[in-house]
């Protein structure tokens, strides 16, 4: 059965087993390997995307729940929230191994796009989900701040 | 060694030009004299006509900012376009190979130390023989030109010409035996904070940049592989019938480690794997425990061990002393789990391999290649994309991953990504080893230690690995590193090791022995300033003779005030000072202790590697090592029930989250001492640290990790 998804502006038909991740969709059909495999099971958050613009977990979200709705991934080019997040992130210099960082850019999204100005407790809350083992969470913790600093 | 064998060039027809280069050092002497180095490219700094510039290296890029410091090291002689820098990983060449052996490897934090020299003389040739092919060109003397943002300036005239514009005129120049090189206090790139390289940031923000499991090439395809998960556990027999029929499956397959699903997806290959029956041979080891293991680690401490330190008269020294300390550390298994699961992908077609690796050492993998894949070395090629984290695992002495995606893609001629699932990464091996520790303490009636006794039981990580030598005499480099080698002046040892044995491999992992050496060391000795009543700092400054330590405990107390600390209820501060991979790292932590939990507030970390290369890498390093360190006594441990690993993933592997990060406040010494490693030291201190904080603030010694309120 062909199901439709928006990816970051483009539309596409896959033709898979409706059940199957959108985290496999995007990385296996659709050859979009930004969006990373780190438990499979909604733990770490690596796999992170904006559903009609709602930070969720792709490992455990299904092709048929998001058909027809707006995904966007780290490698959009046109998300202005993705865009400033990006920016910060390479002024506060985050990035060591780089593998968790499109999920935690994306969850941070998810969150300024609900929440404009969170607070220090606010942002910890909504990113304790995403696991970087290069511990890179206080440069993650500024980055943030700095770009909701930004008007 | 020949002079003209001191640097190779080769020009590639004249769209390239291509630099290597020997240093005469005793082991690459030997490199230049085998044979397969007339197979390799010898090419660090490559030259395209279009005027692309590659730096070629063979340490690998885990996140520990390797490419980015060596490429200032370049940058600093060769005035390249900062900006403009492209990076490649090595193919497999003994001209890449580390000083540790004929292999190349990243680990040890040992990157900058192996490759500074070399990468700055790289630099300081190509640039004199660019200046050399300009003047030629222009025909004006060789100080009438310059080197700036990647091109060539007439001082004369102000023409200005790209480097490209000159690879063809290179290949004749005389390559410069003896290049000179800027002192490090002359730099102007090195020695001075750098941000991770912007094409390499700018990669990794945008999902751009390419990880071991994003390798996509024409007609790859994906496997998952069904292994046992009691250790030693054997197939007797399997029924995948309707594996083999699920739409998307290609092949199944057994293979030494397991069976694996080969499928158009790795979704489709994974989900095949539920669909087969194994009947296994659970083996000898279906019964083993870590319950089992403390009880012959203990059995075997009531022997005695192999000596690791023995100096004065202990046996004296405890007879006379006023005070005695004892304690019993425990450290579990510990899984490295990097972000990125473990993978590997290979083609083999007609004789030929082609490699997709994140090995921290490619000569393993490799050689692993040669092996299984039977293939000539000179039909391998090997790519070396980023590294989703290493912290040693993906060093692993036996390759298991790199072996296991081998026998997946041996004769099946086409490219199959072989990728792990986090459960295999978890619960397969390759840990931390286990250890038990027992240290004994003698203090006279001035408070001070007459003694240090010690056991260490664990299994030995070195033993008949390719580092052999590191396991001597019964002791495994792992057991001893910063116990036998501790920094204070004591009189009398009695140190004793004891190598145990299991089917479960062990490995090195973030810090190597010094993840169990410095709780055992800097925990004991606070224990002995507290005994002494005497001020944690100033203890230990007694007893130490080496300066940079003295230096460093000053730093970090007026860092972090420590004459000043407010006692406040349930707060504790505390202090440790761990020398590892040649640098000399002290630490404070401030530590807030609730009903069953702590959180670590605060940390002040001062780092002496000699000579910081990379400031804000090294500071960045140093935040890295602390969140990383912290997991272990915050909740990671692996434990063995029935013969199997107990944890899966990191529902109950638990790790360091942002709300567990400290706030991290970095000092940095440039003492002129050796240059030492940045990416391990920052670990072994925080472990004591917080211990020892804990203790401040609540008169409780957590000694068995992790550490467990109740």
């Amino acid at each position: 059965m062909l199901t439709k998804v928006i990816v970051d502006e483009k539309v596409y038909n896959v033709d898979i087993d409706s059940n199957t991740p959108l985290l496999w969709v995007l990385r296996d059909n659709l050859n979009l390997t930004g969006t990373k495999f780190g438990c499979g099971v909604g733990q770490c958050g690596a796999c992170t995307v904006l559903v009609d613009g709602v930070a969720v977990r792709a490992c455990s979200t299904t092709l048929s729940s998001v058909a027809n709705k707006k995904i966007t991934t780290i490698e959009t080019t046109e998300d202005k929230t993705v865009q400033k997040l990006q920016k910060f992130w390479i002024q506060e210099d985050v990035v060591q191994c780089g593998y968790c960082q499109s999920g935690q850019i994306m969850n941070a999204a998810g969150l300024l796009k609900t929440n404009p100005k969170p607070s220090d407790s606010e942002i910890l809350s909504s990113m304790n989900g995403n696991i970087c083992r290069c511990g890179t969470y206080n440069k993650i913790k500024t980055a943030i701040k700095a770009a909701t600093a930004e008007v | 060694m020949q002079r003209r064998d001191f640097l190779k060039t080769s020009s590639l027809a004249t769209s390239a030009f291509v630099i290597g280069f020997y240093i005469p050092s005793k082991s690459r002497a030997q490199d230049t004299t085998q044979k397969e180095a007339s197979l390799q490219p010898n090419a660090f700094v490559e030259i395209k006509s279009d005027n692309t510039i590659n730096f070629i290296f063979g340490q690998v890029e885990m996140g520990q900012g390797t490419y980015t410091t060596l490429a200032m090291c370049i940058a600093e002689e060769l005035n390249v376009n900062w900006e403009e820098i492209n990076f490649k990983g090595a193919q497999v060449a003994p001209v890449y190979n580390h000083f540790y052996g004929p292999l190349m490897i990243t680990g040890g934090s040992s990157s900058i130390i192996a490759k500074q020299l070399e990468m700055r003389k790289i630099g300081a040739v190509l640039n004199t023989m660019l200046k050399e092919a300009a003047s030629k060109k222009w025909k004006v003397r060789a100080y009438d030109v310059e080197t700036k943002d990647s091109k060539l300036i007439n001082k004369r005239t102000k023409e200005e010409l790209p480097f490209g514009e000159f690879v063809a005129n290179l290949a004749s120049i005389k390559v410069p035996n003896d290049p000179k090189i800027k002192d490090l206090k002359d730099c102007r790139i090195i020695g001075k904070p750098h941000s991770r390289h912007p094409k390499e940031a700018l990669a990794k923000v945008t999902g751009k940049a390419e990880f071991g499991i994003d390798v996509r090439v024409d007609g790859l395809k994906y496997a998952a592989v069904l292994h046992p998960t009691v250790f030693g556990a054997k197939i007797k027999s399997f029924d995948a019938s309707k594996a083999q029929k699920k739409a998307g499956v290609i092949k199944v397959k057994q293979i030494p480690s397991g069976i694996a699903v080969i499928a158009d997806t790795w979704y489709i290959a994974k989900t095949a794997l539920d669909e087969i029956k194994v009947d296994w041979d659970l083996g000898e080891f279906a019964k083993i425990s870590t319950a089992n293991m403390d009880k012959q680690y203990e059995n075997a401490m009531k022997k005695e061990g192999a000596s690791m330190r023995k100096d004065g008269d202990s046996v004296k020294a405890f007879k006379e002393a006023l005070n005695v300390i004892e304690l019993d550390y425990d450290f579990p298994f510990l899984a490295h789990a990097p972000m990125e699961p473990l993978s590997f992908a290979a083609h083999h077609k007609d004789g030929k391999a082609t490699l997709w690796s994140t090995s921290q050492s490619q000569t393993l993998a490799f050689g692993a290649a040669l092996k299984i894949l039977g293939v000539k070395a000179e039909d391998i090629t090997y790519n070396t994309p980023y590294l989703g984290g290493g912290f040693g695992r993906r060093g692993a002495i036996n390759m298991d991953f790199a072996v296991e995606g081998l026998f997946v893609a041996k004769d099946e001629g086409y490219p199959i990504l072989t990728l792990w699932t986090r459960e295999d990464d978890i619960k397969l091996g390759n840990y931390r080893p286990k250890y038990k520790n027992k240290v004994k303490l003698a203090l006279d009636e001035h408070g001070d230690i007459t003694a240090f006794d010690a056991k260490v039981a664990s299994q030995a990580i070195f033993k008949g690995s390719p580092f052999a030598m590191l396991y001597k005499d019964g002791v495994d480099g792992a057991q001893q590193e910063g116990l036998a080698t501790h920094p204070y002046d004591i009189d009398s040892h009695n140190m004793q090791a004891y190598t145990m044995e299991s089917p479960i491999s062990v490995l090195w992992w973030r810090s190597v022995g010094h993840t169990q050496t410095a709780q055992t060391v800097e925990c004991s000795i606070d224990q002995a300033a507290f005994i002494a009543k005497k001020d944690p700092i100033e203890y230990r400054k007694s007893m130490l003779t080496n300066k940079r330590f003295i230096n460093l405990l000053d730093d970090v107390a007026l860092k972090a005030d420590w004459k000043n600390r407010k006692k406040e209820e349930n707060v504790g501060y505390g202090v440790a000072i761990v020398e590892s991979f040649g640098s000399i790292c002290a630490q404070i932590a401030k530590v807030r202790v609730t009903k069953n939990d702590f959180k670590v507030e605060k940390v002040w970390c001062s780092i002496d590697c000699g000579f910081a290369f990379n400031p804000q890498n090294v500071e960045n390093q140093m935040i890295s090592s602390i969140n990383f360190g912290l997991a272990t006594l915050l909740s990671s441990e692996i434990t063995i029930k029935d013969g199997a690993t107990v944890q899966s993933n990191f529902y109950d592997y638990t790790v360091t989250r942002i709300s567990d990060a400290p706030d991290i406040e970095v000092s940095i010494i440039n003492s002129g001492a050796k240059i030492g490693g940045i990416g391990e030291p920052g670990t072994p201190p925080i472990l004591a640290a917080v211990a020892n904080a804990i203790f401040d603030a609540s008169g409780k010694l957590y000694t068995s990790m992790p550490i467990k309120m109740v």
